[in-house]
């Protein structure tokens, strides 16, 4: 790319940020998005075909309405989807985030009932006590995992159920928290909510510009720190992290308890907001359920492509389109329908990766055909050998989570049916070196 | 000594709902599919398999073969839900696991909104008796009878007979053989001619088959014909998944890890009758939670010597390194 | 007009960007050893892929005894008698050397496998041809010789008549590649054809009949071993003059760097310890070459050096200084480096950049770290400096993703880290695997350098030439044990063979073997 004419500028633009990671991640959450709609749209037209646009349109621009408390909403699943993102890039699942924010908002709770603080401090000490009681259920998976060598998913789904079976336990059985009659927690002591920002029928709260510090914060130390350094090369490759001599278990049990403290304080951002009646604030009922914002982390961190900053983003999305969908039960639709979609999105997310990557290939091959046919004609013919490789450059998902992004090279490459029958010597290196022109000569031969 | 018949009587319908889930999930592991959808797949075919009893229960067919006619429902349900695993994971070469983490979301809220939108309730609950008081002839054996063969539900025996049929299909075909060379080195199954997606989607359709029958015995032997989208099945198919691991992907293996989880499931539940845990008067909740803490001290301890599938979890044509 | 059983006309195979082969032609005649020549990356992997239907040729036409045929997928190609024994053994670990060799094709009675029969057939095809082999052994638990023999006789119980070896003798010592030999000749004078992939001249000499040789995807010419020279092949594969030789002077040995001693690893995959009392020093100033059989405790061996696993017994010191406990970190601060086998498992993070894989080993150090920030201007200009000096080309400098390089220009970032790093000892492992002669010759020329410079130099190969060129002193291991010290100017291939299998072996340890 180093010989490009100028008269070609601007196209070059266009290809570089087509190239783009953020750009891909972008198309790939965009397709995802789209396709999570469309079905929840079916869903709709199956349920109700009369009233489907209109309750369609509402689950669109419904949450416009409630500014407010999307942001409040936004504020729990933006530090769960942290709290998956952040893990995600060290190549940890952390399927955890639900027990870890129940833990959180249980600890947020004693602090406020049980403890008695000044005005002003109160709030800021049940917040961290919030951070302590996730960064210790994330922990325990991290040690298991590190130490033991225990699949991290499987630890923290288990996590999830002792989380949310001792929580429920543990506030049934504290008088000052639990109201029997009510079968909730009592409204919180005001000390101990967070500063309301006096937005009209809603929750929202400050809880909002802390959670986008926090997720501007993680992106410096992915993008600027040594640790963010270590973090993401263990993600990329263990293997290599450890040859390179970075502390694997110090760096695991970190991850899991920073996660495991973000999820947290999402469950104190949640739990500690005051509520729109002055004095009352948000409760909380023990029924044996798992807290779903603990998975909708998941859509979230996967549709801001693990990014902080793509979280950011994608949780306010995320919570206007549940604002929109609890404004259609208006038509007679249920809110879950929302949550069929976010579970689409998941589930899209998933792979499509590598449909973004098999459209981005064609638009760029397409582009690149024209290209080296206009280069032709000015050079007579000579074929650049900087074309071939523009060509293969595909642009890859390289910031995807790890155990997506290395498919996704592949999408292009040889047709479904022939990659039925592809075997692994030769696939190894093709997958591998696939981007450039002279590697690719050696399919086959290179493990020796 | 009543008691202890009371505890085997109650663990053995828990514990067949565990070993079919686990079944379906080394059915699908040792193809080379992980399968975290069981939880979904397991609620999917209870809830379709109860609707289905919902509805034909008030004619004239006998309770059992009401059952038997669910049974055949739920498995259908469990093997079409199961094609949006094999789907992803087989020809869109996804992660498996966030795959499988989207299908446990979708089936609760699908059912919740179903049941919301036609019952106005949270699920569905059947009002027919499966119970099987005393098995004739086999139920007055001394002692055995009374264990195996009393105040027990016929699911018991079909789990007993799918296993049996489960362990000669894995060890003594063609298909089982084929089915696990897929699952460890899907290159030399494929060098060989055999038809890797072919086989790993057998490996979740059988996973989804044995998962749905196992959430519809789940609904009918531990919660009593009630299935809803609340409470699901209550993270038993994440049990079924530790269970598979204890049992090392091997079916015997799988049928004693299962009567260990599902007999610690039912002292939790049935504390209150046993003196000696009454007597430690502890609040049940922690009884509760003793099956998911013990996955992870079973997990702490095996981890080290247990042997997953080596090609699980990566999408064929990838190429491992 | 001659009889050939199979014709592979003008094949031409593309992969985006590149042709891997460009109009190959490639005759086969009934019952001859054909041999196809060429270096890493020439084509010879993806026409044989092609052949047994791996892979589908965009041109180009096979034909088996005359006839136009179409090879889809491995069905095909075992359905005309053609069978591969594959580089990478296409075993399965947990099934028994019998249900691996009848995978794909069981004899059933009444549904069930009937492993009956199949057994007397395996066991007479055994005996028939001298395949050596227990049915009912698990394959993890033989010896790789043993896994290729199993390899063999999946294709005779096939009955297959066309048969290629792809890279056979990697993994065998000398003498095991003799009796191969010896095996192949037999298959030919019983009318099977075989297809013979290498890069080994002598090999081709002594057993093939004919020989095609590929250079860069390209076909360039077929001749008659009996009339051709080892010099003439070497210069239709890599098209100039090759000299084996490496150019250097003679060894100045200084002051002991490395010491080990007693070393022993526990083995992972089996209870035995894959690491028997090693015991052994390299100098400043030399280069000890390791050879051995590719799982001879080499790999566990390098592990426990450089602190990747754990050893049982024994101790290490670096410039006087124990580093048998010390962490990776530590033992690189105490001046160790590292090229590692594998370029892509442990050697680069393959979706960081080119400067982010150059301070792999130094993002940490006061240079370019500050208060825990990552210092960037000096990790680019450092990376910037280290592409002029080692020659590096990538296609968009510094930030290129380490992933979209070549294999040779991988190799050159982590050499270039590795030897620009202070160090007093650098241990290189195969690094040349995989490499076209110009890097070969590119990365041996950089450790000579290295030693002039007074390093310390331990090199572990499988490619007997490199050892026996680039070494100044050959420590044979076999089965975990160093078995052998040998000076490589005054020691032939075949005596060295005897070392790596075992049959040979100078050094006793009074204290025997380890537990």
């Amino acid at each position: 790319m180093q010989n490009n004419r100028t008269s070609q500028n601007k196209t070059f633009a266009l290809t570089k940020i087509m190239k783009s990671k953020a750009f891909s991640a972008f198309t790939s959450a965009l397709l995802a998005i789209i396709l999570g709609l469309l079905i929840g749209f079916l869903v709709m037209v199956i349920a109700g075909p009369e009233k489907a646009v209109l309750g369609f349109r509402t689950v669109l621009t419904g949450g416009f309405k409630k500014l407010g408390n999307v942001f409040y909403y936004a504020t729990p699943i933006m530090m769960t989807g942290l709290a998956v993102g952040f893990a995600f890039k060290m190549g940890l699942f952390n399927i955890g985030a639900s027990g870890q924010y129940t833990m959180g908002m249980f600890f947020a709770l004693y602090a406020g009932f049980m403890w008695k603080l000044p005005v002003g401090i109160h709030w800021i000490v049940c917040v961290l006590a919030g951070m302590v009681g996730g960064m210790l259920w994330g922990l325990i998976p991290g040690i298991f995992k590190a130490l033991l060598n225990v699949n991290e998913v499987i630890t923290s789904i288990m996590f999830n159920y002792i989380g949310m079976y001792l929580v429920d336990m543990l506030i049934q059985q504290n008088a000052t928290m639990y109201v029997a009659t009510t079968t909730r927690t009592a409204y919180l002591p005001v000390s101990s909510q967070l500063p309301s920002l006096g937005v009209r029928n809603s929750n929202v709260n400050i809880s909002i510009f802390i959670a986008i510090a926090i997720a501007i914060i993680l992106f410096i130390i992915l993008h600027m720190t040594t640790f963010g350094y270590e973090l993401k090369a263990t993600g990329y490759n263990k293997h290599a992290s450890k040859y390179a001599g970075m502390n694997g278990t110090r760096n695991i049990i970190l991850t899991m308890a920073m996660a495991g403290g973000l999820a947290g304080l999402g469950g104190a951002f949640y739990i500690l907001a005051p509520a729109t009646i002055p004095g009352s604030s948000m409760t909380y009922e023990p029924i044996n359920i798992i807290a779903a914002n603990g998975f909708n982390g998941i859509a979230v961190a996967l549709l801001g492509n693990s990014s902080p900053i793509g979280i950011i983003f994608s949780s306010i999305f995320i919570s206007h389109i549940q604002r929109g969908g609890t404004l259609t039960s208006l038509y007679g639709y249920k809110p879950e329908i929302i949550d069929i979609v976010i579970a689409i999105i998941i589930y899209f997310s998933a792979f499509s990766m590598l449909m973004k990557t098999a459209v981005g290939s064609y638009l760029k091959r397409s582009y690149s055909r024209r290209h080296t046919e206009t280069e032709r004609k000015e050079e007579a013919d000579i074929p650049n050998p900087s074309e071939l490789k523009d060509e293969v450059d595909i642009p890859s998902a390289v910031d995807a989570p790890p155990d997506t992004k290395k498919d996704t090279v592949r999408a292009t490459k040889t047709e479904e049916k022939d990659a039925v029958n592809v075997t692994e010597d030769i696939k190894l290196e093709t997958l591998q070196e696939e981007n450039t022109a002279v590697n690719n000569l050696k399919a086959g031969e290179e493990e020796v | 000594m009543d008691i202890f018949y009371y505890l085997i009587q109650n663990t053995l319908p828990v514990m067949v709902a565990l070993l079919l889930v686990a079944l379906g999930g080394m059915f699908s592991e040792r193809s080379g599919v992980i399968n975290i959808a069981l939880e979904g797949i397991m609620l999917f075919g209870a809830y379709i398999g109860c609707l289905f009893v919902y509805f034909i229960e008030k004619s004239s067919l006998p309770s059992q073969i009401i059952l038997l006619l669910g049974m055949v429902v739920a498995a259908c349900a469990g093997l079409v839900f199961s094609l949006l695993l094999s789907m992803a994971a087989v020809n869109m070469k996804a992660d498996q696991t966030i795959v499988g983490t989207a299908l446990n979301m979708l089936v609760p809220a699908g059912v919740l909104l179903f049941s919301k939108m036609f019952f106005m309730s949270d699920g569905v609950t059947t009002n027919i008796n499966f119970y099987v008081r005393n098995v004739p002839v086999l139920g007055k054996i001394p002692i055995l009878g009374e264990l195996f063969f009393q105040n027990t539900y016929i699911s018991v025996y079909i789990g007993i007979l799918i296993l049996i049929l489960a362990t000669v299909v894995f060890y003594k075909t063609s298909f089982g053989l084929h089915l696990r060379a897929c699952g460890e080195h899907p290159q030399a199954a494929d060098s060989v001619g055999i038809n890797v997606y072919r086989m790993r989607y057998a490996g979740v359709s059988i996973s989804g088959i044995l998962g749905g029958i196992g959430g519809f015995f789940y609904a009918v032997g531990v919660t009593n014909g009630n299935s809803n989208g609340h409470t699901g099945v209550a993270g038993f198919g994440f049990l079924a998944l530790a269970v598979m691991i204890f049992g090392q992907w091997k079916p015997i293996k799988i049928l004693f890890a299962a009567l260990f989880f599902a007999f610690l499931r039912t002292m939790a539940y049935s504390v209150a009758l046993i003196p000696f845990l009454k007597s430690l008067n502890i609040n049940q909740t922690y009884y509760k939670m003793l099956p998911y803490v013990a996955t992870m001290v079973v997990l702490a301890f095996t981890s080290k010597k247990s042997r997953a599938p080596k090609a699980e979890g990566i999408p064929y044509d990838k190429g491992m390194r | 007009m001659e009889n050939y059983i199979i014709e592979m006309l003008h094949i031409t195979k593309e992969f985006p960007g590149i042709l891997a082969n460009d109009d190959i032609t490639l005759r086969l005649r009934k019952g001859e050893i054909h041999a196809l020549l060429g270096e890493n990356g020439a084509g010879k992997s993806t026409l044989m892929s092609v052949l047994f239907g791996l892979y589908q040729a965009e041109k180009g036409e096979i034909r088996k005894s005359g006839k136009p045929v179409k090879i889809n997928n491995p069905n095909d190609a075992n359905g005309l008698g053609i069978g591969m024994v594959h580089q990478h053994f296409k075993l399965v670990d947990i099934f028994t050397v019998l249900e691996n060799i009848i995978l794909g094709v069981e004899p059933k009675k009444m549904g069930f496998i009937d492993k009956k029969e199949a057994r007397e057939k395996v066991i007479n095809l055994s005996r028939q041809y001298g395949l050596k082999v227990n049915p009912d052994e698990l394959i993890e638990k033989i010896s790789v010789g043993m896994q290729q023999r199993v390899e063999i006789l999946k294709m005779l119980y096939r009955e297959n008549e066309i048969l290629i070896f792809d890279e056979p003798t990697a993994v065998l010592t000398p003498q095991e590649i003799d009796e191969l030999m010896d095996i192949m000749r037999g298959f030919a004078k019983e009318g099977k054809s075989i297809l013979f992939i290498t890069h080994k001249l002598n090999e081709i000499m002594a057993v093939a009949d004919r020989c095609t040789v590929l250079r860069k995807g390209k076909c360039i010419g077929t001749v008659d071993i009996k009339d051709t020279t080892k010099e003439e092949l070497s210069k239709m594969m890599v098209g100039r003059d090759v000299s084996f030789k490496v150019d250097k002077k003679e060894a100045e040995m200084k002051e002991v760097i490395l010491k080990v001693q007693n070393v022993t690893v526990p083995s992972h995959s089996h209870k035995n310890n894959a690491v028997k009392n090693v015991t052994f020093e390299v100098h400043a100033g030399e280069i000890v070459g390791i050879a051995g059989i590719d799982g001879n405790g080499q790999t566990e061996f390098i592990n426990a050096l450089t602190g990747l696993d754990k050893m049982s017994n024994g101790y290490i010191t670096l410039c006087d200084k124990d580093i048998t406990k010390a962490t990776i970190r530590g033992r690189s601060k105490s001046g160790m480096s590292h090229i590692p086998e594998d370029r892509h498992k442990h050697g680069l993070v393959l979706d960081y950049s080119l400067e982010e894989n150059m301070v792999l080993q130094r993002y940490w150090q006061s240079e370019f770290e500050n208060k825990g920030f990552i210092r960037k201007m000096k990790v680019r200009s450092y990376a910037e400096d280290l592409i002029t000096r080692f020659d590096i080309r990538s296609s968009q400098g510094p930030v290129t993703i380490a992933r979209s390089m070549s294999g040779g220009n991988q190799q050159k970032v982590i050499v270039a880290r590795e030897i620009d790093k202070e160090h007093k000892l650098l241990i290189a492992v195969q690094p040349t695997r995989g490499l076209d002669v110009g890097a070969i010759e590119n990365i041996h020329r950089q450790l000579v350098a290295t030693r002039d410079a007074g390093k310390a130099v331990l090199l572990v190969s499988l490619e007997l030439d490199e050892v026996m060129n680039v070494s100044d002193r050959i420590l044979v291991m076999y089965e975990g044990e160093i078995v052998g010290e040998l000076d490589p100017k005054k020691i032939t291939v075949q005596e060295l063979g005897l070392y790596m299998s075992g049959a040979k072996r100078d050094v006793v340890k009074e204290n025997g073997n380890a537990k």
